[in-house]
Parts: structure tokens; sequence; C-alpha cells
């Protein structure tokens, strides 16, 4: 905690499955003292890594997929956060996303970039992540680390700017030549700790002063300074990595290293690489929304401002809820009173830990740029906590939308139930796109969310994460009802039937509302409805818009007004008054030209250009309106409005028209009507259902 | 829709039509300058918009900002034409027609040329049975204000039948404009404009020139301010009372 500001950098490793990320962390624990010894991450035949995190993090004992792992590198401390293993739209994945300052890419000497590479890099470069690229397993049969390069800048659309050049390949890769100091580095002692400088082989020197030059061309670009040092042919170390810094943190460029984790070259230069180029937490616009007005705020990674800290993560751990928090701006001293922005509780913060590999460590306090846990805080992930002297604000935006899809879930046993249960309460906590009830009239538990695949990725980890084997039902889309036009009411109910009879009157109309989900306005004059009936009115009404008679979604954006009616001295009651509601609104209803409205997401799709042709087609398949396109390097985005119920299945359909090459995001955009056939499509389901229950 | 068509009397492009200048017309080029931040865009959003709520197709290209942000600024426009007109039209129903009638596009990370475009339109005409009637291109950078190129627009313009306004920049350090030539750099593509406007700040309002009507090269004060946040006319009234 002593070192500055500036020497922080908080990275994600972003990897393709099998480019060795698993090993290349290891690694990095090891060079940074963090883990003592290094055991090859190896399958049962012997060849390469086929261990996944969670086998590894068992046996070892080690926590390399903690949310964040800290570690000293020289004189910089670096956090590693753990990059989201799923790529969808949640929230969840937004949030791990924002906290991370910049990133390495790994890609495999042999594969080269791969769909999954395609689809993280898209999310950081929307995010504005400067990132670095390791171009890993150059010990490989087939390593081509040229070709590599090549392929960031023709799939990813990067500039990208080789750093090194390797001094063999395949299995004779030794070590590599830093194009900047003009050196070739080797990698001795048994786990290649020991970096070893000399001369560039002279079979190589013509081709490392050729790249150099080329090297500092490119950066030149991002420096006058350099630019005219390299005229007099006078550029230095320093002024290029200056260069290549601000060349990388604009997003601009892509420094390239290259090496072999698993045969423990070149990780240390890829260690001096983060906290070369890769950007400090004072190098990153940060921006806050306020609480008051929905206006951006600008934050500074400055100790001295108010405190302002983001949970990006809830861990479950041995000593309770384990919270990860980012310090965005000032300071978190244990001790502290902080306010959870959401919901104006104030906080103490008892317990601040750090994470490291192997352990964790109780820490006094926290600056901005820090990554941290905290113990004993109850709150949700995507929470802000704010000093008591900061200004209303949140790091997120505080708006959740309503659910748009649900789905049924059984479990298959009663130990699953339990797992299930407890599954799900962490997952509503974690993400409040999330929700969970119990169906009054099936009984059974409905899970819903921002759509099909939102859906999957909780159902796919209640099974992985706490073994819960359940049985989902269909999706379904949360349709709703709501009318067109004012429909006039004038309904008297009336019963006699033996002993006490009931007797109500209610006049006025229905008339849609707009935005308003339901409004109640009672304009009876002279006691036409007595006062104490009035309650029961209201509440009539609004019984009736749970389920509307088109298709039995609820009823919103209404307004009901009642001006006249009539009571019995002895035979009215609040029930009477209730259900002369209900009938007058079901009889106003059907007049009032009911409509079905679908939830409409909006829809974006990227891929290569080529597959333009084949996303638009299958957009219109959908009822989609297309909205608009975007080129950008060789890449092409479609976004467009597609009714929900369209979209099921897409991401299968999606992907074999296009290679697979092409992928989606989708976000709720609006409720719109339903064309007329979709409509009757409905209506008659519905009609069906509804006999056979009632056959 | 009808009350906010009153409102668009004030679209530059309806004044042009009064004053005896009228638009480009299908297969022709106008040309906005103006310097950067007089508001090239709004001004192009304008006409963009005006014409959707004639009816017509639009096609709008933009080669620096993203999908949303032009939709965006079509939605702001369309709320505040609303909210001058006071009237009580559906916003979102007319939005929701305009967005049937309108394609942007987006050329990022230098990726625009007329042959791109070229293609884009006929992806569009192709799978979305989309042939705009106007295309608006917000903005030709120095790359792309060759005759060459601008050339290649026309034509495309004259083959799909297509109205086609491009705005340019007019830099601080290009010399002034040689008489009866437009100001450079345009000055090399002059032969393909049919009509070139120059918006120009003045105090808090943004003044129209015409430097260009069909075919004749002049430099006309329109003598009308623009609202620089709209870009739509400011009314006679407002004018007088300053």
């Amino acid at each position: 905690m002593k070192e500055s500001i500036e020497q922080i950098r908080n990275i994600g490793i972003s990897a393709h499955i099998d480019s060795g990320k698993t090993t290349l962390t290891e690694r990095i624990l090891f060079y940074t003292d963090r883990i003592h010894a290094i055991h090859d991450v190896k399958g049962k035949d012997g060849v390469g890594a086929t261990m996944d995190h969670m086998e590894l993090e068992r046996e070892r004992g080690i926590t390399i997929t903690s949310a964040a792992t800290h570690v000293t590198w020289k004189t910089h401390q670096v956090n590693i956060i753990d990059t989201p293993g799923h790529v969808d739209f949640t929230i969840e994945v937004e949030r791990a996303l924002r906290v991370l300052d910049g990133a390495v890419l790994v890609l495999c000497s042999v594969a080269g970039v791969q769909s999954q590479s395609i689809t993280v890099d898209r999310q950081m470069r929307r995010y504005r992540v400067p990132r670095i690229a390791f171009v890993n397993k150059c010990d490989r049969s087939g390593a081509n680390p040229e070709k590599v390069a090549q392929q960031l800048r023709d799939k990813l659309g990067h500039n990208p700017v080789l750093l090194q050049l390797p001094i063999g390949l395949e299995a004779k890769f030794e070590g590599v030549v830093d194009l900047i100091e003009m050196k070739a580095l080797r990698f001795e002692g048994d786990s290649g700790e020991n970096v070893v400088q000399s001369e560039i082989p002279a079979e190589m020197r013509e081709a490392a002063e050729r790249r150099r030059a080329e090297l500092i061309d490119t950066a030149s670009m991002y420096s006058d300074e350099l630019m005219e040092a390299a005229l007099e042919d006078r550029a230095t170390p320093t002024l290029i990595r200056e260069a290549l810094r601000r060349g990388t943190l604009s997003l601009d460029i892509t420094p390239v290293l290259i090496g072999s984790a698993y045969k423990n070259k070149a990780v240390q230069p890829l260690l001096d690489a983060v906290c070369a180029y890769l950007p400090s937490p004072q190098d990153v616009p940060i921006e806050a929304v306020g609480l008051d007005d929905d206006e951006p705020i600008s934050l500074a990674a400055d100790p001295a401002l108010p405190s302002v800290a983001y949970a990006f993560k809830l861990d479950d751990g041995r000593y309770g809820q384990l919270t990860f928090v980012r310090v965005y701006q000032g300071e978190l001293n244990k001790g502290d009173t902080v306010i959870q922005s959401r919901t104006g509780r104030k906080i103490k913060i008892g317990r601040l830990v750090q994470m490291h590999a192997d352990k964790m460590e109780d820490i006094e306090a926290a600056r901005c740029g820090d990554i941290v846990g905290l113990f004993g805080v109850d709150c949700r992930t995507g929470d802000t906590f704010i000093g008591e002297n900061a200004p209303r604000l949140a790091m997120t935006s505080m708006h959740v939308p309503d659910p748009v899809i649900s789905l049924s879930v059984k479990p298959a046993d009663n130990a699953a139930f339990t797992k299930m249960s407890k599954a799900l309460q962490r997952f509503s906590k974690e993400d409040p796109t999330f929700r969970v009830h119990v169906d009054d009239e099936s009984a059974e538990t409905i899970i819903s969310g921002m759509g099909e695949l939102h859906l999957e990725v909780y159902v796919e980890r209640m099974r992985r994460e706490y073994g819960a084997e359940v049985e989902t039902g269909a999706p379904q889309v949360a349709y709703r009802e709501a009318i067109t036009c004012r429909a006039e009411f004038d309904y008297v109910h009336k019963k006699q039937t033996g002993g006490s009879g009931q007797y109500a009157r209610v006049v006025g109309y229905i008339e849609p509302a707009g935005e308003e989900e339901f409004e109640f306005v009672n304009e009876v004059k002279g006691g036409a409805i007595p006062t104490e009936f009035i309650g029961a009115c209201e509440r009539g009404f609004r019984s009736s818009l749970a389920k509307g008679s088109l298709i039995g979604f609820p009823v919103v954006g209404i307004r009901v007004l009642i001006h006249d009616g009539n009571s019995h001295a002895v035979d009215s009651s609040d029930m009477a008054f209730a259900a002369a509601s209900r009938a007058a609104f079901r009889e106003a209803y059907r007049r009032a030209g009911p409509q079905i409205l679908e939830p409409v997401m909006k829809v974006s799709v990227e891929g290569p250009s080529e597959f333009q042709g084949a996303i638009y087609r299958s957009i219109m398949q959908r009822r989609g309106t297309v909205l608009g396109s975007t080129e950008d390097g060789g890449f092409a985005r479609i976004d467009a409005d597609v009714p929900l119920s369209e979209m099921f299945g897409y991401a299968t359909d999606l992907r074999s028209a296009t290679q697979g090459k092409a992928e989606f995001t989708m976000e709720f955009a609006k409720y719109a009507p339903v064309p007329r056939d979709v409509s009757e499509t409905l209506h008659a389901e519905h009609k069906g259902a509804a006999a056979v229950e009632e056959g | 829709m009808n009350d906010v068509m009153k409102t668009l009397r004030r679209s530059p492009r309806r004044l042009l039509e009064r004053s005896g200048h009228p638009g480009p017309g299908p297969g022709s080029l106008a040309l906005v300058l103006a310097r950067a931040g007089t508001g090239k865009t709004a001004f192009l959003t304008g006409i963009g918009l005006d014409a959707l709520l004639s009816g017509q197709r639009v096609l709008h290209v933009s080669v620096e900002a993203n999908v949303d942000r032009v939709r965006d600024w079509y939605d702001d426009l369309l709320s505040e034409l609303i909210r001058a007109e006071g009237s009580a039209v559906n916003g979102a129903e007319i939005q929701a027609k305009i967005e049937k009638e309108r394609h942007i596009h987006s050329f990022l990370g230098g990726s625009f040329s007329a042959e791109k475009l070229d293609e884009t339109a006929r992806t569009l005409a192709e799978r979305l049975d989309f042939r705009p009637q106007v295309i608006v291109i917000d903005r030709l950078d120095r790359r792309h204000n060759s005759h060459d190129e601008v050339e290649a627009l026309r034509d495309l313009a004259e083959r799909l039948g297509a109205e086609l306004w491009v705005s340019a920049r007019v830099y601080r350090e290009m010399p002034d404009a040689k008489e009866g030539h437009l100001p450079p750099p345009s000055e090399q593509i002059e032969d393909l404009v049919d009509l070139a406007f120059k918006l120009e700040s003045e105090g808090d309002r943004v003044r129209l020139h015409v430097l260009k009507d069909h075919g004749e090269i002049l430099d006309k004060n329109l003598d009308v301010l623009l609202d620089p946040t709209t870009l739509l006319l400011v009314p006679e009234a407002d004018i007088a009372s300053r």
C-alpha cells in the first residue's frame, strides 16, 4: 500500500479455452513470489493444459479464480481480476469488466485468434479497456507469432506492435529478442526465474534492426518527441515506452509479447509490459451517475476526495459474505462509516482484507485504485458505497428493468431442492434483474430475467456450482395487456339469494393512462357511493388488472374514474362494491380496444462483414425492425428491435448462419403492440388453454 | 403528424423551397460547409427529419457517430419540434413510423468510401427492400473530398434517384475562397455540387448562406438565422424582438 496510485494496475487476463490462461496465471503468481513452486498443469496423458481452474485450486489450495488476486511486481501493485467465464449481456459481466483498467489478451501461437477471443475483445473495446497481447505456447509445433499478430489486425481490428522476436520456435524456442532494449533474453534456472540478458544472435541482428525501426515508426505517431529523436537516430527505450504507453492507453495500438508460460519463458517481460503500458487508475476517466438528477459526475483517483467504492462481486467464504470492492475515489479505512447509496443505509467497515493467491491479509486502509474485500457488509453486487461527505451518486444506473421472460424450475429431488433454494437466493442477491417467485396457481418456482440466455446461465450455474439438478419448463414471454380508448361503465351488482342481499352500482369510465401503471380517480359527488366503499371500489378495479381478459396477462397503463353510483342501506357492503367494480371493469375492458403488448428487445448482432446479408435475413425472419448498421474494421454490426418471443433459439440459428462467427447481445427496449395475426394466435391459445383447464 | 409538419415550415429545407431555391432534387448533390462545431450534424439531422416527416425514406450515413447517437439526435430534434408546437401529438407513434423509413449506417474507424456506401446501399435494397429517397452523409473528411470519390457518390445518388446531402468541414488554416469558387478544399468538387450552403456562427445564432444555387456560384446571405441547438429557423418575431 506504500506505492503511489500510478503504480497500481488492475488487470484482467482473458483467453480462449486452452490458450494457457491457467498456466500463465500460475507462473505470474510464482514469479511475484505468491506461490513457491510450479506444478505442471498436465492431464493424465501428459499433454497440454487440461485441468480446469477448480480442480487446480482444490489441489493446490490457491485461489487463482478468486474475484481479485493481489501481487507485487518490482515497484508495482497488480490486481488480477477474474474475467467472467461466460459472455453474455448480464449486469454481472458489465460489473466485472467495469473494474478493469487494462487487460492481457492471451492467444495461442498455433490456434491464433479464436471466436471467444473475438467476443471478449469486442466487449473490452466496448468498455474501452486498453489491452496488450501475449502470444503463448511458442514452444508448440506450428507456432507462428507473426501470423497471430496479423490476425489481431485482421480479425480484431487492432493495430498490433510486436515488441519481441522469438529466438527459435517450436521445440527450439529459447527466448526472445527485446526490440526496445535490443537485447536477447533467455530464462534460466529450474523454473525460468533467472532472466539472462545477452547480445542479439548475429543471424537475427538485421531482422531485429528492421523490426525495431518499424516499431519506432508506429510508436512515434503518439509522441512528437520520439519522432524528432528518431529522425536524429537517438530514440531511447524510455521515449519508445512512453510513446507506446500513450498509444495503448488511447486504444490505438496493442503491444504484442511472445513466450511460453508452460516452458517458463518470457513471462517476466510480460509483467514488465503490464506495468509499462497498461493504465494506472489515474489514467482512466471515472464516471458516476448523480442520484438526484441522473446526470454524469466525474470522479478522480485522488485519496483526498470523498470516498466512493463499488461492489463488483460477492463470494461466499468460510467467514461469511466477502464483498469485493473497487475504491474509485478517496479512501476506505477500517472503522469508517460509509453510506450504501441504493438504500441510504449507513454501514461500518469492520474488516478489510486483501486477497493473495494463498492467503488473505487483513489491512487497515485502502485507497482509490485498490481492490479489496469487505467482510460483514450486507449488500448486492453493483452497490456503491459513498463517504458521508460525498454527493449522492452511484457507479452504475440504479434503474433495474423488470424481467421480460420467465421459466419454471423443478428440483429433481429433496436434496436438489435445498441446493436450488440456496443458489436462487444467492443469484437474486448478485443480480437485481434475476427474480424468483412461487406461482400461486401451479405452486411452481418461477425464475425471471432479461432473456433466454440470461436464465440459461443461471440454470447452468445452479448445476455446476451448487450441484442442484433441476428441470426447466418452456420459456414464457411476459406479455401485457393495455387499452387504446376510453369506455364508459354503469354497472349494478344485485343479488338476492336468501339472507341479506348484495347491492352496489358504479358509474364512470376507464381510459389509457400512458406511462402510469394504474391510476384511480374518485369524482363521486354527494355521497352517491358512501366514502367507506370507495376503497373497496379501488381494490375491485385493481384486482382486475392482474389478469386481462385477452390472454390473462397483467393490464397496464390504465386510469379508472368513477363519478356516480348507488348504494343500499342494508345490502351494500365492501364485498358488493368490489364485485361491482370487477364486473364493471370486465365489461368496459372489452369495449376499450384492448390489445396485447409484447416485450421488444434491442438486439445488436456483430460479425465479420461478409455475413451481413445472413444477419439481415436472420433479423427479418423474426419480425425485426432494423434500426441501423455499422462497419468497423472488417466487422459489421446491425442494430434492430426484435420481439422477445421471436428470439428463442436465435443463438443457435445465428451460429449456423454465420459459421459461428457472429454474436449477439440483447436488452429490453420497450413494450409494443403485437401485430394482428400474432394477437389472434395468442388469443386462440389462451382460449384453448382456459377450455382445457375448465374441462 | 400534421401539427409537427407545421413547425417544419421552420425547417431550412422548406425555407429554400419558399425562397425560390428548391432542394437539390433526385440525383443531385447539396453540400453543407461549416467550421467544426457550427452545427453541420444538427443541420443534416434536420434535413433528414424533414424528409422523413414528408414521407420520404432516408439513409443517414455517419462517419463518426455510432447508430445510437444518431438516433438520439433524431429523437431529440423530434421532441423539440413537438415541444415547440405544444401540441398533443403522439411522439412515440411518430417515432415508430419514422424508424421504419429511416436507416442509419455508421462507418467507423475510417471505413467510409463511396465504394463501401455503394455496397451498403445494395445490401439494404436486396435484404431489407430499403431504397432511400434522401441520403445524408455526415461528413466527408479530407480523404474523401477528392473529385473521384464525390463523383462516385453522385453517381450512386443518380442511380438510386435519391437526393444527396453531404457536409464537409471548413478549415481555419485554409485560404479564403477565390472569387466565383467554393472555399477550399471543396473548390475541387464544385462542378459536382448543385447546391452549396455555409453555416456561420453569429452571436448565439447560426447564419445560413447560399454559396451555389443550381449551377450558379454566388454568396448570398439568405438573411435567416437558425437556432443553434435545433438548427430550425428562428421565427421572424423572435428576430425582430432582438
